[in-house]
């Protein structure tokens, strides 16, 4: 006790005549400047840019001079726009069906990898590879599996009379692009939920077996309520990714075959840079960012207290 | 000594000034950067000409220093292109490709009035030609150079040509062409890619538009859409869905040369694939043939390009018009080498020929239809001046034509979409302007 009380006196000694400086947040803020600068350079300055263009009419060709302010056009404009609304509708099928089937498929996986299986660690790496992998690498690997002549899923599907156009095909790019999302986002569900399932109360399984309760009974009283939290963290994840999704759709399909593949990351991306319209590009992306918003809120509240650790 | 304490205004003004400092530069408006060298921006890569014409215009004006830089003429480098004219980067002399883009880079000021060195200069005379317009004029200002001009011809395999008995044609309508693709039609490769743009040669410049409304109600659109669609149907043209699915459009070269179709309706800069065996193998001769008619028609399908343009910013106005002067007059020829025949004379026929097809000019080409449809025909060329809402009626034509040629969706009603789409996007321009 006494050896402590030195100690924290020679500390407190040191720190006085030593530096000089009285300890001080401001000092701090100095330690993290370069950070610091940065985000309000490249994230925060541009944010706030965005907001005040959602307001303008701005084609970035005219400068800083040719930016005119025109309230509330550009909201209106998008109100009235079909475009937008095709979007939009795109965008909600992908998610809906893309992050479900990620979660439930990544849950799956997650709970056979946990077992002890042989070459366990193996199959984790190689399940996890399509998330770590090049969008370029994945967008050429699956044009080519999903060529409607040549390629190896429809030379499958053929065995099933099935020849779907995929991207040369209104009705199916979407869904190619839902495939190729899923098989991207399956491998990092999964890795997460292994490390929830490793941290699942074990006093709990075991007074279950003692009970001798069923395998479902366990998952659906003890697995799925200790996963509540790392699902919702998924699906909010998946929802904010998912909603932004843009590099396979650029590579691949361009936002079509039609306007089949353009979804609202897309559209906002043709209305800015192929078209200029960099005011009203801006106003959808403050429109889309409220949507996802609401949409992870309402996410995040409806899991409120039905956690197992709630 | 006792060390100073940091208040929370200096810390702020350290933080400000630092942010200052990384953030200035880049934005900066004023000429402050420019250096004494004329910088010129351009989309062909150096080696294919640029390099060999900026070396040439050296040696004669020893005055002037020039570096040229590269940018890649898409979305993105377009972009890098204009945010650098914006800010103030050091550029002196710049192309514009896209009709999209020249629209708002002149209409945004960003393009120095050139009439008056136009009108001083008899040998620059046809850049004020409104009927068959070589140059962007805006509110009566020359804003716009084109330095090329990029006819459309229609290449033939002549080997697959002679075996199928076609004989060559040197004019021929849109509805031979039709046929004379069937003809060539195997059991496993394809007469043509696709058809020739019907309503531009019927129509000419600026034929996506009438009046203050778009033109297409003019039968020839739909008809274009039709035969296009049927000809994929019979099998004549390349299916559409495999030029989506492989990316052709991009890569169509890679197709003819590999035999997979006979028939190329395409444009000078695509010869350079053509007499390159190391990197491009192929054992047949190429044979020229002009682009067909639509009932009588016969503007040309390709047009003016490749426009040069000057920075108002710029403070070296004279050595930068002696640029521009020398790359559209004595300068053009190295340019040959990347496809470009240059809008003005200047070129002597064996520069064409061995600029454009190679060392071996005989091995890989006919040279008789070369020389017929190349270096003797004056195709009825132009340049679109009419450019409100272009970007949007380019892709509402792409888009609907793609459902089209997939089957998905009537010829007329594809078209009826695009022009509700055209319409509205010069409307919503028109407005603004």
């Amino acid at each position: 006790m006494a050896t402590a009380t030195v100690v924290a006196a020679g500390t407190k000694a040191r720190t006085e005549q030593g530096s000089g400086i009285r300890p001080s947040g401001w000092i701090g803020f100095l330690f993290i400047a370069p950070n610091l600068l940065g985000v309000i350079a490249f994230t925060l300055i541009p944010l706030v840019s965005v907001v005040l263009l959602a307001f303008t009419d701005w084609n970035l060709v005219s400068g800083l001079g040719g930016i005119t302010f025109n309230g509330i056009d550009n909201f209106v404009a998008i109100a009235r726009d079909p475009g937008f609304w095709h979007a939009i509708g795109l965008t909600l099928v992908y998610v809906a069906v893309s992050v479900p089937l990620t979660v439930v498929l990544g849950l799956g996986l997650g709970i056979a990898l946990n077992r002890p299986l042989p070459g366990r660690a193996v199959l984790r790496a190689i399940f996890f590879l399509p998330y770590i992998v090049n969008v370029v690498a994945i967008g050429m690997t699956w044009l080519m599996l999903m060529n409607p002549k040549a390629g190896l899923v429809n030379q499958v599907l053929d065995a099933f009379g099935i020849q779907p156009g995929w991207f040369a095909s209104s009705h199916w790019a979407l869904p190619a692009l839902i495939v190729m999302a899923v098989w991207g986002g399956v491998g990092y569900c999964s890795l997460i939920y292994l490390s929830a399932l490793q941290d699942a109360p074990r006093q709990l399984y075991e007074a279950a077996d003692i009970d001798g309760a069923s395998a479902w009974a366990k998952f659906r009283v003890i697995t799925w309520p200790s996963l509540l939290p790392t699902t919702v963290f998924l699906l909010v994840t998946l929802i904010i990714g998912a909603s932004q999704g843009f590099g396979l759709i650029a590579l691949i399909t361009a936002g079509g075959p039609g306007d089949a593949t353009t979804t609202i990351s897309y559209y906002m991306y043709q209305t800015g840079f192929q078209f200029y319209r960099f005011g009203y590009a801006s106003a959808i992306g403050l429109v889309t960012f409220v949507g996802v918003l609401v949409l992870t809120l309402v996410t995040w509240r409806a899991q409120r207290g039905r956690a197992l650790n709630d | 000594m006792r060390r100073k304490r940091f208040s929370r205004r200096e810390v702020l003004a350290g933080m400000g000034a630092g942010l200052a400092a990384a953030v200035v530069p880049g934005c900066s408006g004023s000429d402050s950067g420019r250096s004494g060298v004329l910088q010129v921006w351009g989309g062909v890569p150096a080696a294919s000409g640029p390099a060999d014409l900026v070396k040439a215009f050296q040696a004669k004006f020893p005055q002037y220093k020039v570096n040229y830089t590269r940018f890649v003429n898409d979305d993105r480098g377009n972009l890098k292109l204009d945010t650098a004219l914006q800010g103030g980067v050091d550029i002196d002399v710049y192309f514009t490709y896209s009709q999209s883009a020249m629209a708002l880079r002149a209409g945004s000021g960003l393009a120095a009035d050139l009439t008056d060195r136009v009108k001083a200069d008899p040998e620059l005379q046809v850049f004020l030609d409104t009927e068959q317009p070589r140059s962007y004029i805006e509110d009566g200002k020359v804003k716009a150079l084109a330095t090329a001009r990029e006819p459309y011809f229609v290449l033939f395999n002549e080997k697959l040509r002679q075996q199928a008995g076609v004989e060559l044609p040197e004019t021929w309508t849109i509805e031979d062409f039709r046929a004379t693709a069937k003809k060539l039609t195997t059991g496993s490769t394809y007469g043509t890619y696709s058809l020739p743009d019907i309503a531009r040669i019927a129509l000419g410049p600026n034929y996506w538009y009438d009046g203050d409304r778009s033109n297409f109600g003019d039968p020839h659109f739909e008809q274009g859409f039709r035969l296009g669609r049927e000809l994929i149907a019979d099998g004549t043209a390349f299916p559409w869905t495999e030029v989506l699915s492989r990316h052709l459009d991009a890569y169509q070269q890679n197709s003819f040369l590999g035999e997979e179709f006979h028939l190329w309706s395409t444009a000078p800069f695509n010869l350079r694939y053509l007499y390159d065996a190391k990197k491009y193998p192929h054992d047949f001769k190429v044979s020229f043939a002009p682009p067909p008619t639509v009932g009588g028609k016969d503007w040309n399908g390709g047009s003016y390009s490749n426009f040069i343009m000057i920075n108002p910013r710029s403070p070296k106005f004279e050595a930068a018009w002696a640029f521009v002067k020398f790359w559209l007059t004595e300068g053009a020829t190295p340019m040959l080498k990347g496809g470009k025949l240059p809008t003005l004379g200047h070129v002597t026929d064996e520069q064409i020929v061995s600029g454009m097809l190679g060392k071996e000019p005989d091995k890989y080409f006919d040279m008789d239809s070369f020389r017929r449809v190349v270096l003797e025909s004056e195709p009825k060329l132009a340049a679109d001046t009419r450019l409100a809402g272009f970007p949007e009626i380019n892709l509402a034509v792409k888009q609907q034509r793609d459902l089209c040629w997939l089957g998905e969706k009537d010829p007329g009603a594809a078209i009826r979409e695009v022009r509700r789409l055209a319409d509205a996007a010069i409307a919503r321009n028109e407005r603004k302007s």
